[in-house]
């Protein structure tokens, strides 16, 4: 498809390469920077963009007055231009047209804020428009200076993109990831093999880039890649990290920093993104790194001629300059006068409205105050108050009472925040997944004010952005099957969040085809998962499609079913302590509820007692437990001990056998089974009585310790003393390796010191 | 590792004169520096670590700090009868605490370089690379700990031990 944006742009950019001279600086940058925008915007197709791309930097070195002769110079551009233009016509083809932008079309502005970029160029050739590609450089007349200038100005800022709430995060991040590479490319000038220092920027600029990209921040996501680009090459061996390149990446953390300080300013003004001092040449000395040329150091652009760079910049009109700030010249009051008023309109967006506090100090306090929480109430239980001898000192007490109570609930507080800047980014993954899918799909979010623990958030955004991608590219049906099933074309994706007893529910909800039983269980059976569904619930016959390898997609799109399955997003989000259930009506829809606790800081356990110690196993790994009838019981090969519960069969761990705890109940008869584990795999394990549910406060045992087998931390208990908490799997594993008696351990053990 | 150990035993065989609070275990007398001792508790309820070395008696509760407890008694492989477990000294080393289980805090003396010997070897069987030296102070002897030494082996071992249960 041929837009006339992209056509006669490149024509635009033909027609004025004749009118210009190598004097011309002004215009000429200009030019350039039109032209790398249209490189990098994916404006021409793929195959086009290296030949723009070519022509940008043959007119920097023109520019720069580096060109060695400046006549060849010329035609190379325009026979780079030609090129990308003839491309551009070849492809010319609905086939082989850039979908994305062209799909995109009457949202355009929504979905990459930067396009607003090139819709200027559009408007001022729209009446140029009709004329064929070919004729137009045969009418140069209609493309005058003035419009052009402007127009192509305007191609080198960058508008701020519509999420606007997001950017200060992502400011606030990126300034961090900034500050972090800085010292790292430093340490890493200093010994130059130090891999985790590359790695460190290397994130860095990684992070960055997708988040750009992601925010529509397009000039960013571009400079990122570049510099990642970079120095991949150093971390793949590929070019040493010589003095030059360290010049250059030093540099280019400098000019992400002066992009991310140009879109806080752009927020604050017009919106209108500047464009940094030297950011074409950076770029194009990134780009050009040679090591054996550049290794002892790197030359730019700009310096070869600040006088040049200089002139460009009074050239611009007032209105711009107000947004250029790093070009220095003075706003006008018109113009300064605008930007307060844009401000005012806009909001506070300052990105300083936060503090951030380095998390250990935060859990510290929440220590200190869950600490306060029993001190307190040990006073308030004082036997001296029962005599009621004390009646004010009691009210006192009380009192304080009430603040400690106050103190403990803002300092779990401080660790939570709102879904909403989760369910916003999922909003753009179902919009881009339906067109990619050709489906049309209305995503509605619900209670995205619901507050979750920061780390969770964190660890829950891949799972949701999977499912989603799920639900819409599985579960909504294409619309011509919506139509004959009854449906309205437009399929709906709901994702809703809700409190319920003390966890955090996130229901993700599709109208599509559902999931039917009898296909799963099929397919489970193909695969070897189960022998029949006899005894499985639908929950546990939906949960199949958590199993490794296992995908029911037909064919295999590029938005789901390749590899990274939902076996990840269920480890993801067992990690985090969440639950998933399914339930799904055949043609109806499917609804995923995770269930989460609020934070990870606060684990509902089970206490329970073995021998004379307690253990803490969480609540979420707990199935059932109870007392087993003898006929329950039987052994296997002589020793492996199994109880048969409801046709399930399930091998017996005896905790105290495993943690060599003495003095417990022996037979499973008088103590009590704990069914844990998941699915297909549960063990019961004997345990001698449950001493009560309880919330306890996670902490890990001392770095002096180490990694403890089966146990996951500790946790204070209400009497003072520390509960171990048990990592259920860790401890199933360790059952099952561990065939060993305590008397065979002891001897290993004394090897152990020996050797 | 192995060059840093050489070098903080050079760096303290040069300085060992210091102030000890010095401590009985199994009816000797030891030395701790004091700059490695954060504090002095009394004896409370530890709870056991399964699968740890014996000389791992377990955790404790250190206001709302949950920290390890080692039995040096055990670790040497003391006589343990008439054990009076009577506090525990929390020593704290590049920011990790430990606690360890004591009969007896006895006091806080300085040593001169001039008073201190090193340890004399024994040959097999006895570990006398845990000791920084051996003070005397009025016709008594103190064995002086090198504490990072001691929790350091013992955090390898406890590892290492735990690993090849793991395995």
């Amino acid at each position: 498809m041929r837009t006339p944006v992209q056509q006669l742009t490149l024509d635009d950019a033909a027609t004025l390469l004749l009118q210009l001279e190598a004097s011309d600086t002004a215009d000429l940058t200009k030019l350039r920077d039109a032209l790398t925008d249209l490189a990098f915007e994916n404006r021409v197709p793929m195959r086009a963009q290296p030949f723009v791309a070519r022509a940008a930097r043959v007119l920097g070195t023109i520019i720069a007055g580096s060109a060695p002769d400046s006549a060849a110079a010329f035609t190379e551009v325009s026979e780079s231009i030609e090129e990308a233009m003839r491309i551009c016509d070849s492809s010319a083809s609905p086939a082989a047209a850039p979908a994305p932008q062209s799909t995109a079309a009457p949202t355009v502005t929504k979905v990459a804020p930067t396009q607003a970029s090139l819709a200027a160029p559009s408007v001022v050739a729209a009446p140029v428009a009709p004329v064929p590609a070919a004729s137009a450089p045969v009418e140069p007349a209609p493309v005058t200076a003035e419009p052009v200038r402007s127009a192509q100005h305007d191609a080198g800022s960058d508008q701020v993109p519509d999420d606007a709430d997001l950017l200060p995060d992502f400011i606030t991040e990126s300034r961090e990831y900034v500050a972090a590479s800085e010292a790292a490319l430093l340490s890493l000038e200093e010994n130059p093999t130090d891999e985790e220092a590359l790695n460190t920027v290397f994130r860095a600029f990684h992070t960055v880039k997708g988040t750009s990209a992601f925010l529509g921040l397009s000039r960013i996501a571009a400079f990122a890649h570049e510099a990642e680009s970079l120095l991949s090459r150093v971390r793949e061996k590929e070019i040493a990290y010589a003095r030059g390149c360290a010049d250059l990446s030093l540099r280019a953390v400098d000019m992400l920093g002066a992009l991310l300080e140009a879109v806080v300013t752009a927020l604050a003004s017009d919106g209108k993104i500047p464009l940094p001092a030297g950011y074409h040449e950076l770029l194009d000395a990134i780009a050009a790194y040679d090591p054996a040329l550049h290794a002892n150091g790197v030359t730019l652009a700009t310096e070869a001629d600040d006088a040049v760079t200089d002139a460009v910049r009074p050239d611009i009109s007032p209105a711009n300059s107000a947004s250029n700030a790093s070009a220095g010249a003075a706003p006008s009051s018109a113009a300064a006068t605008a930007a307060t008023a844009a401000r005012q309109a806009r909001g506070d967006t300052s990105a300083d409205a936060t503090i951030r506090v380095r998390t250990d100090r935060l859990d510290r306090l929440i220590d200190m105050v869950g600490e306060l929480v029993i001190a307190q109430s040990m006073i308030a239980g004082d036997e001296l108050f029962g005599t009621g001898k004390s009646h004010e000192l009691l009210r006192k007490v009380t009192h304080s009472g009430k603040i400690v109570r106050e103190l403990q609930d803002l300092s779990m507080s401080m660790r939570m925040v709102p879904l909403r800047a989760t369910f916003q980014k999922l909003a753009r993954v179902v919009r881009d997944t339906a067109v990619k899918a050709g489906k049309t799909v209305q995503f509605v979010t619900e209670g995205d004010d619901v507050e979750i623990d920061r780390t969770l958030v964190d660890i829950l955004g891949d799972p949701l952005v999977h499912m989603v991608r799920n639900a819409v590219d599985h579960g909504v049906e294409p619309p011509h099957d919506r139509a004959a099933a009854g449906k309205s074309n437009t399929g709906t994706v709901r994702l809703s969040a809700y409190y319920a007893s003390g966890n955090v529910v996130v229901e993700l909800i599709d109208d599509g085809r559902g999931l039917y039983r009898e296909k799963l269980v099929k397919k489970a059976i193909e695969k070897g998962l189960i022998e029949s569904d006899k005894g499985m619930t639908d929950n546990d016959v939906f949960s199949l499609i958590f199993a490794p390898g296992f995908s029911t997609a037909e064919k295999i799109t590029d938005i789901s079913g390749r590899g990274v399955g939902m076996d990840v997003v269920r480890r993801n989000l067992e990690s985090i302590r969440g639950r998933i259930d399914i339930t799904s009506v055949p043609g109806k829809g499917t609804t995923f509820a995770i269930r989460l606790p609020l934070t990870l800081a606060v684990t509902d356990g089970m206490l329970v007692r073995v021998g004379q110690e307690r253990f803490i196993v969480p609540l979420t790994h707990i199935h059932m437990s109870f007392r087993p009838e003898p006929s329950m019981l039987s052994t296997v090969v002589g020793h492996g001990e199994v109880v048969l519960l409801r046709g399930e069969l399930m091998p017996i761990v005896r905790l105290h056998r495993l943690f060599d705890v003495p003095d417990a109940v022996q037979s499973p008869l008088e103590g009590l089974l704990m069914i844990v584990g998941d699915g297909n795999r549960r063990t019961a394990l004997l345990v001698d009585e449950l001493l009560g549910q309880q919330q306890v406060v996670a902490k890990t045992l001392g770095a002096a310790l180490g990694k403890v087998p089966g146990v996951s931390g500790g946790a204070i208990l209400g009497d003072g003393r520390v509960g171990l908490i048990l990592d259920v799997n860790e401890t199933v594993a360790l059952a099952q390796s561990d065939e060993v008696t305590p008397l065979q351990r002891d001897r290993d053990r004394h090897q152990d010191v020996a050797a | 590792m192995s060059a840093q150990t050489e070098s903080s035993t050079a760096v303290s065989t040069t300085s060992r004169a210091g102030k000890y609070l010095t401590f009985f275990l199994a009816g000797e007398e030891y030395g701790l520096e004091i700059l490695k001792v954060s504090e002095i508790i009394g004896m409370q309820p530890i709870t056991r670590v399964p699968r740890m070395p014996e000389f791992v008696r377990g955790v404790i509760n250190l206001r709302g700090k949950v920290i390890p407890i080692t039995d040096l008694r055990k670790k040497f492989q003391m006589d343990l009868d008439g054990n009076e477990d009577s506090c525990i000294i929390v020593v704290q080393m590049k920011g990790i605490q430990t606690g360890i289980v004591v009969d007896r805090v006895s006091e806080v003396v300085a040593i001169a370089e001039a008073d201190i010997e090193d340890a004399p070897s024994f040959g097999a069987g006895i570990h006398t690379e845990f000791l920084l030296g051996i003070g005397k102070q009025n016709g008594r002897v103190k064995l002086l700990l090198d504490i990072d030494k001691v929790l350091k082996t013992s955090e390898i071992e406890a590892l290492e031990i735990a690993q090849s249960h793991a395995a």
